[in-house]
């Protein structure tokens, strides 16, 4: 029997990100066609992935600053229940926090209600994401990003302080394009000279 | 935009426009029957669209009765009493079109069942739910038409529940929001159920005006046509409704409840007057929107700031009208202003005792995200919210003052720490266990457990930067044995270092073979003063985040274990350890506690013994007013309830795996935890306490004495009414063991007879294009 959907969305549902609809996009010369496969099939790896969920007790949380504590953590999370267990993400070759963590509860209904009450509130000002997770694996705690940080900190264009500023690979490239200006400029003033 | 009148005659015609659709016909009566339970502010409206569809097509108000009634009936089979309500409210908005006396014959019936209950107990409360149903009825039926009609009906049975509704419940004294010094009975909060019944006593002498409500099936005067073709529609027989002899509490637990608003105490109304009826039908809608809706917090926020569309117009002064200006609207216009009744409505739900339908957190979220739709609208309304309840902080439940201390911070957590501190720097010449002082200082460092002490430094005027302390931007503590005057400096140093390299055990049991001998030399107890010793090097060792600390107590725990077993002095001072290094950043030193209790290190009995006799006691009682005290202390009673909640839920499951040794033996703990917290407290209340004779000035009488017993009340408030609120939850699980039980042995006696109740209606999931045309 499939649960009724609710005449409202409902915020404790995994993210769009874990039910991330497969890349082959198949091509149809009816379009109504089309859509009616797309959404069948979207809504059926939406009732895969929540099977694979419905007991989730671990939380994804995302766009922490580096400078968030576990401490704080605690403090706002414990709010849902009593934390089992916390895992800070790390920089992979610094070992500092890079922004991301997973809260583990001692039930599914708190998870939920995280999803519900903390996820897209603020913690030390900035708006987090959580979403459901299958569980923390060893090695996973670590960035995957080129550099050790998450993937997003490479080529983010804003200039985010409570992540380390620009993306570490556009900062890397600016300073290669200041350093090269620099050169030009001496080269310059040589001439004016 | 389209009046009201309009829009549900569109979706009615859209709906008997293609009636041939046969799924369409079930899903539009799956869909409002849904909708009456999951966005119940519509409910009106909903009714509307089926009594205007009722004079094109008849047959769909018979459709719908029919499931509506199966509804009821299993709703009230199941104790679902607020889904009973809804459904009922919901077939009160159709009396114009039901045969007969309409729904009054389900409320007479109803009633029946509730005297029946408390008749037989004084102490029910199933009876007064349902009492409290059938009086938020009445109202519904009584705006569908013309009053004179059923104004005799509702005389009758308004006569009936006034025994019941007037009669105070024996449990409304432990659920009272205020705890008054010098408290009269005078001056007790009114029930909702006695508020309500003279409320709809006033409005039946008043012609049963009920102008609040929202009457969408009445057409202007030039749609003269439609009108009456609504009015001359079929009328139908709601079909009959069973409802079993005897009737279940179903699964929320239920109290007596009171009414409470922050916005009673102003010189101009800004929400509806507790004389006025609009006051509990208002909050009732909205009460039932905000608990329903916990999953999606957005809309929640949406519904809060759109409620004057539920209503009828002019029942609320335009939207964001400043407070001040309120002053200036002539009557009888209105004054409420719909972000107070919004506003309140939610902390009547923050300041609900026993407990919320919801996490406490939820509450918050919804009010971050009205302050976040409307700042210009809600932002203000909050801010009076805060001052009543500031200045009404000393005379409220102890429990209810922290409630709002976890609010306002986490609150400001969420807009930048921004508070208007100037307008209480007066109170901080108060001392510290004057409760407003307390509650500045107990907020303060809350922020400061979301942030940083920097940060919540920079936004305070200079006459609090006192309040933080230097230390508190240190990330870890101090090692006090690295002074070499403190006793068993070296030792604990070199505990400290065999700690961080993972020495083995015999390296440890040398130190603390040492530790022991130097003790008994110098006369002092060996096993309190090794446990200091071990315990704080452990602290030390893991003070770098939670994690490490976690870890290193994890490495250590069979040793912990030892200490904490070794005797009752022992297992004192590693509570003592604990809150003293990290006193600080008292939040880890919670974390901390909660993972020893977790370990079975530390017993409950031992913390709540070091907070109300041994902290509470070398500060000659200042200590109980202490957020972090009183935390340490909730939490550890939260944890010890919820485990024998958690042995009685299992132990009543069908499967039940849960012998009833386990559960008399929790109980047992419970019962003896409680014990010793009232003992404990009683004598901080009384003034009988050692150590309040001892730092006696004389007679007893002292402002600081009697402050001292003040708070020593106002906890024991707290904990004997945690205490008999679990005693009547377990009383409740016995009578529905006894139920099950009972109806196991009918089932087994009478196999196969047994009426399956009805399948939910519903089930096929209904297309989210028709929720939308109704939304």
């Amino acid at each position: 029997m499939r649960v009724q959907r609710s005449t409202i969305e409902r915020l404790d549902r995994p993210s769009a990100y874990f039910n991330r609809p497969g890349n082959k996009k198949r091509r149809y010369d009816n379009k109504d066609q089309r859509d009616a496969d797309d959404e069948q099939r979207a809504e059926q790896k939406q009732d895969e992935e929540e099977e694979r969920l419905k007991n989730a007790t671990t939380l994804y949380v995302g766009n922490l600053s580096f400078y968030t504590t576990e401490e704080q953590i605690y403090e706002l999370f414990s709010k849902c229940g009593e934390i089992k267990r916390l895992v800070m993400g790390l920089d992979r070759i610094n070992k500092t926090p890079c922004g991301f963590c997973f809260v583990e509860y001692y039930t599914h209904q708190d998870a939920l209600d995280c999803m519900k009450y903390i996820g897209g509130t603020k913690l030390d000002e900035r708006i987090i994401r959580t979403d459901l997770d299958l569980g923390f694996e060893e090695g996973r705690q670590y960035g995957r990003g080129k550099s050790g940080g998450q993937v997003r900190d490479e080529y983010r264009e804003d200039y985010d302080e409570g992540r380390g500023g620009l993306g570490r690979a556009i900062a890397a490239e600016r300073e290669r394009e200041r350093e090269r200006e620099r050169q030009g400029r001496d080269h310059d003033d040589g001439r004016l000279r | 935009m389209r009046p009201w009148h309009e829009e549900c005659q569109a979706i009615a015609n859209l709906f008997t426009d293609n009636w041939d659709d046969e799924l369409l016909r079930g899903n539009f009566v799956d869909l409002v029957l849904q909708l009456a339970v999951e966005q119940p502010l519509k409910t009106p409206f909903l009714a509307a669209v089926v009594l205007i569809a009722n004079g094109d097509k008849p047959e769909i108000v018979d459709l719908l009765l029919l499931k509506l009634a199966g509804l009821v009936e299993k709703k009230i089979a199941e104790g679902e009493w607020r889904d009973v309500k809804l459904y009922l409210k919901f077939a009160a908005c159709l009396q114009g079109c039901l045969n007969g006396d309409g729904v009054f014959p389900v409320l007479e019936e109803l009633f029946s069942r509730a005297v029946d209950l408390q008749t037989a107990s004084s102490e029910d409360t199933i009876g007064t739910e349902i009492v409290k149903i059938i009086l938020l009825t009445i109202p519904y039926i009584m705006a569908t038409g013309s009053p004179e009609e059923w104004a005799q009906k509702a005389a009758d049975l308004m006569e009936k529940t006034e025994i019941i509704a007037g009669e105070p419940h024996a449990l409304q004294a432990l659920i009272e929001p205020y705890h008054r010094e010098n408290a009269d009975e005078s001056q007790q909060t009114q029930s909702l159920m006695s508020l309500l019944q003279t409320q709809l006593q006033s409005e039946a002498n008043n012609g049963w005006a009920l102008s609040c409500l929202p009457r969408p099936w009445e057409f202007p005067l030039k749609d003269v046509e439609q009108q009456s073709k609504i009015n001359n529609a079929e009328k139908h027989a709601l079909p009959s409704i069973n409802i079993p002899q005897t009737v279940v509490a179903g699964p929320k637990p239920l109290f007596p409840e009171v009414y409470i608003s922050v916005y009673s105490q102003q010189d101009v109304e800004s929400v509806p007057p507790v004389t006025s009826v609009a006051s509990s039908l208002i909050r009732d809608a909205l009460l039932d929107s905000i608990n329903i809706i916990h999953y999606n917090r957005n809309v929640t926020a949406r519904q809060l700031i759109d409620l004057d569309c539920y209503f009828s117009p002019r029942t609320f002064a335009p939207r964001a009208t400043p407070f001040d200006r309120l002053r200036d609207i002539e009557p009888p216009k209105s004054t409420w202003k719909p972000e107070d009744v919004a506003v309140d409505a939610v902390f009547s739900q923050l300041f609900l005792l026993p407990n919320p339908e919801q996490k406490l957190v939820y509450y918050h979220s919804v009010l971050t995200e009205a302050c976040k739709l409307a700042p210009a609208a809600i932002a203000p309304s909050l801010g009076r919210a805060i001052r009543f309840l500031y200045r009404n902080a000393p005379q409220m439940d102890l429990e209810l003052s922290y409630r709002f201390m976890d609010w306002f911070s986490h609150h400001l957590s969420n807009f930048g720490f921004t508070w208007k501190w100037t307008e209480w720097v007066d109170d901080l010449e108060l001392n510290n266990l004057h409760p407003r002082k307390a509650f500045i200082i107990g907020a303060i460092d809350k922020e400061i457990r979301l942030s940083f002490a920097r940060r919540i430094r920079d936004t305070l005027p200079e006459p609090y930067q006192v309040l933080i302390a230097p230390e508190k931007d240190q990330d870890s503590p101090p090692f006090k044995f690295a002074n070499n005057d403190v006793p068993f400096a070296e030792e604990g140093r070199e505990m400290a270092s065999l700690l961080k390299r993972k020495a083995p055990d015999a390296e440890i049991d040398a130190v603390i073979e040492k530790i022991q001998s130097q003790a008994i030399d110098r006369e002092i107890d060996a096993l309190v003063a090794s446990t200091d010793v071990f315990v704080t090097s452990v602290l030390f060792v893991g003070s770098k985040s939670l994690s490490h600390v976690l870890a290193a107590i994890e490495r250590s725990k069979d040793r912990l274990a030892d200490f904490g077993a070794a005797s009752d002095a022992a297992r004192t001072q590693i509570v003592d350890a604990v809150m003293g290094f990290w006193s600080i950043h008292p939040g880890v030193a919670i974390c901390i506690i909660e993972k020893l209790l977790n370990y079975s290190i530390l017993t409950p009995l031992t913390v709540v013994n070091w907070a109300l006799t041994v902290r509470a006691g070398k500060t000659y009682g200042s200590a109980l007013a202490l957020e972090e005290v009183y935390e340490l202390v909730f939490n550890t009673v939260v944890k010890v309830t919820g485990r024998v909640r958690q042995v009685v839920v299992k132990a009543n499951s069908p499967d039940g795996m849960t012998d009833d040794e386990t559960l008399a033996q929790e109980t047992k703990n419970m019962r003896s935890l409680f014990v010793a917290i009232e003992d404990a407290l009683a004598s901080w209340a009384t003034g009988s306490k050692d150590e309040t004779i001892e730092a006696s000035t004389g007679d007893g009488n002292s402002v600081r004495e009697k402050q001292v017993q003040r708070w020593g009340q106002r906890w024991l408030r707290v904990f004997k009414r945690r205490s008999a609120i679990e005693e009547a939850f377990l009383v409740e699980a016995a009578k529905e063991k006894e139920r099950r039980k009972a109806l196991a042995e009918e089932l087994a006696s009478a196999s196969g007879d047994v009426a399956i109740p009805d399948a939910p209606a519903g089930e096929e999931a209904n297309g989210g294009d028709s929720a939308a045309v109704v939304a």
